[in-house]
């Protein structure tokens, strides 16, 4: 329905500068997740866009056209909000209507657009009911609802499903994923959980300190985060990260020596890292095994069933988290040995900038 | 039940059934209430079946409110008492919201504003009142005054000196009095609604009157409510006003059933006929707090938040 281009956007509180310059194009039917860390400027971004708070400078282009200073109502978008901000005196139907009543149109669409968005949302038997009797699920959907009779260019949501139990809100994922493909919307989407941003993004806009750290596909930032605080960010459990020294280099890559463990080549695209310079080669818990290499004390162990997330540390006290298969004969306690394959390592270096993979999956590409 | 847990011991030590206990906490209340209210009206209640002056007292049945019931006056004294209250309510409401607004828009410096609303509140009473006497007044008041050097009238006025002004002029410091309060629990209550709503109004495109009438409004009724039938009752007793500007005069024009009740039992010293009146304002008061109670109740329940 729409396209949407930030340019240069930058916001600042007084003295405190929250947005740092950002730029980004959303295209078309596009479902795009800012994630970040709280403060990290995601939400502040969200209302600049939204029409809510004005940006210090830079430019908002929805569908190439330039809203910048135009009233939220004006650039075609609309918003749901964490608290949901339902109208708890009127009905579910007249808050649905809402933006239809301020629009003034006529009872009979009213109650035609109103009746479409219900059965899209299945709210048909609730219309009568105030927002007060509704679960926490039935008002998040009456709040997408309002959202959808105005048939925006763009929808902003601003974290609806943090106020819903864990199981609830994995159930909205999938029914937000499916309604922004029945709608065909353009979509924003503002969160903390990554969880979240992996399951329903097309692409993710990770923040951090009012930049954008990446912006990419999820497989792609799985895979190649561009710097540290994105791999950290992204995955669960969180990378671990080894310091290490680079001892060569060569045409299979970058040759380290790992604090407390073993000398490994990684194929990374090492730029102009050479011997002696300090590196932190990251490593997902998922891509430990059993093995030779590094030494670990397993210290406290989750048995998920399927998989083992073993927490310990090595002799130098590096912290280390490794997902072993679930049946791995491992006890709290044990010193265990791990080990990875060098293709699954990330290399950072002293700025936090990833050294790029040479070898990863075909679906990260 | 928790409470039973707490007092159990207690009880179990002194011998006392939980009843019994109940009673005992709740004795020094009822004692206070005992003196203070139920005696009071009950003597009340009894010196209205009395001719009671100062000579003495002889019960007289009905006869004092045959008396009421039977005088023009007295329904015209009555008619006066609702339409000064609904006059002064409305206008402490109306003054109250839009007041409410201003103070509760984002303007620079607004907890000054919020300040200055208070002195009507927190100054005395008499001590405002008379302040507006001398304002009201013909040789050397303000008004008057004012209204000539802007050649507005010819020769002075006296505001509390003719029927029609004075009861308007009565009005208009009760407002003054009473409107601080009443702006300051719209105020609260307005602070109490979420910015959320606003800005949801807002993104949908309802501009700042659409969104004061169906959200501010509705979102602060049980308030609006809850201050429409405080501010009536406490409007319908108001005596310090009148009674300093005016005493009820000029020709009791400015006569509320709480003056004439005053007037009656107090200046003239006739007991019995006044106790009568002040009967009528406890039954009329009576009916106010349990239509309070009723409507609190059902607005409650129509915009209730939970």
């Amino acid at each position: 329905m729409a396209t949407l281009e930030l340019s240069a956007l930058t916001k600042s509180f007084g003295t405190a500068q929250v947005l740092h310059g950002i730029d980004l194009a959303v295209r078309d039917r596009e479902f795009v997740v800012f994630v970040g860390p709280s403060g990290c400027g995601k939400s502040t971004l969200l209302r600049i866009i939204a029409g809510l708070e004005e940006a210090s400078a830079g430019r908002i282009l929805i569908d190439g056209v330039d809203v910048s200073q135009a009233a939220p109502v004006d650039r075609g978008i609309s918003m749901v909000f964490q608290s949901y901000a339902l109208y708890p005196h009127l009905t579910v139907f007249e808050n649905i209507a809402f933006p239809l009543r301020v629009a003034r149109l006529p009872e009979a669409e009213v109650r035609q657009k109103v009746g479409r968005a219900a059965e899209i949302l299945q709210l048909n038997d609730k219309l009568q009911l105030k927002p007060g009797q509704l679960s926490g699920g039935q008002r998040q959907r009456v709040a997408i609802g309002r959202s959808i009779v105005r048939n925006p260019k763009v929808f902003l949501f601003d974290e609806p499903l943090s106020n819903l139990d864990a199981a609830l809100r994995g159930e909205m994922r999938v029914e937000l994923s499916a309604l922004q493909r029945d709608l065909d919307a353009t979509m924003i989407f503002v969160t903390h959980d990554q969880i979240e941003a992996m399951t329903m993004a097309h692409r993710i806009v990770v923040l951090n300190k009012g930049r954008i750290e990446q912006f990419g596909t999820p497989m792609e930032l799985y895979h190649h985060p561009a710097t540290r605080f994105v791999a950290t960010f992204i995955g669960q459990p969180n990378m671990n990260l080894l310091p290490a020294t680079v001892v060569g280099t060569d045409k299979d890559g970058l040759t380290v020596d790992i604090a407390g463990g073993a000398r490994m080549t990684l194929p990374v695209d090492f730029g102009t890292a050479q011997k002696g310079d300090a590196v932190e080669v990251g490593i997902r818990p998922e891509n430990l095994r059993l093995g030779k290499g590094l030494s670990m004390k397993l210290r406290v162990l989750e048995r998920l069933g399927g998989t083992a997330i073993s927490y310990g540390a090595t002799q130098t006290g590096q912290k280390i988290c490794a997902a072993l298969a679930g049946d791995s004969p491992v006890r709290e306690g044990e010193d265990i040995g791990l080990t990875f394959a060098p293709q699954d390592a990330h290399v950072f270096d002293n700025a936090g900038r990833v050294m790029r993979r040479l070898a990863a999956p075909a679906l990260a590409a | 039940m928790a409470n039973t847990g707490q007092s159990a011991p207690i009880m179990a030590r002194s011998g006392l059934s939980e009843a019994a206990f109940a009673w005992l906490l709740i004795s020094p209340a009822l004692l206070f209430i005992g003196v203070i209210v139920a005696w009071p009206l009950a003597e009340t209640i009894r010196l209205s079946f009395t001719n009671a002056t100062l000579g003495g007292e002889e019960y007289i049945g009905l006869a004092n409110y045959a008396e009421l019931l039977s005088s023009p006056k007295f329904y015209d004294t009555v008619g006066r008492t609702f339409y000064w209250m609904f006059l002064s309510v409305s206008l402490k409401l109306v003054m109250g919201l839009i007041g409410a607004s201003l103070l509760n828009a984002a303007l620079p410096g607004k907890a000054l504003f919020r300040i200055l609303v208070m002195p009507p509140w927190v100054i005395p009473v008499a001590i405002g009142v008379i302040g507006w006497k001398w304002m009201y007044n013909g040789y050397f008041g303000l008004i008057s005054g004012l209204l000539q050097e802007f050649g507005i009238i010819q020769d002075r006025v006296a505001l509390l000196a003719t029927k029609t002004s004075a009861f308007y002029s009565a009005v208009v410091t009760d407002v003054w009095v009473g409107t601080p309060m009443v702006t300051l629990f719209f105020l609260a209550a307005m602070q109490g609604v979420s910015r959320d709503l606003y800005e949801a109004a807002w993104v949908d495109g309802a501009r700042r009157w659409y969104r004061f009438r169906r959200i501010t409004i509705p979102q602060i009724m049980p308030v609006i409510v809850s201050m429409a039938l405080l501010s009536a009752i406490w409007t319908f007793n108001s005596f310090e006003i009148i009674w300093i500007l005016t005493e009820g005069g000029p020709r009791g024009a400015t006569t509320t059933l709480i003056i004439d009740t005053y007037k009656v039992a107090i200046s003239s010293q006739r007991f019995g006929e006044g106790a009568a009146r002040a009967v009528v304002i406890v039954a009329l008061l009576a009916l106010f707090s349990l239509a309070y109670l009723y409507f609190l109740n059902r607005v409650n329940r129509h915009y209730g938040a939970k």
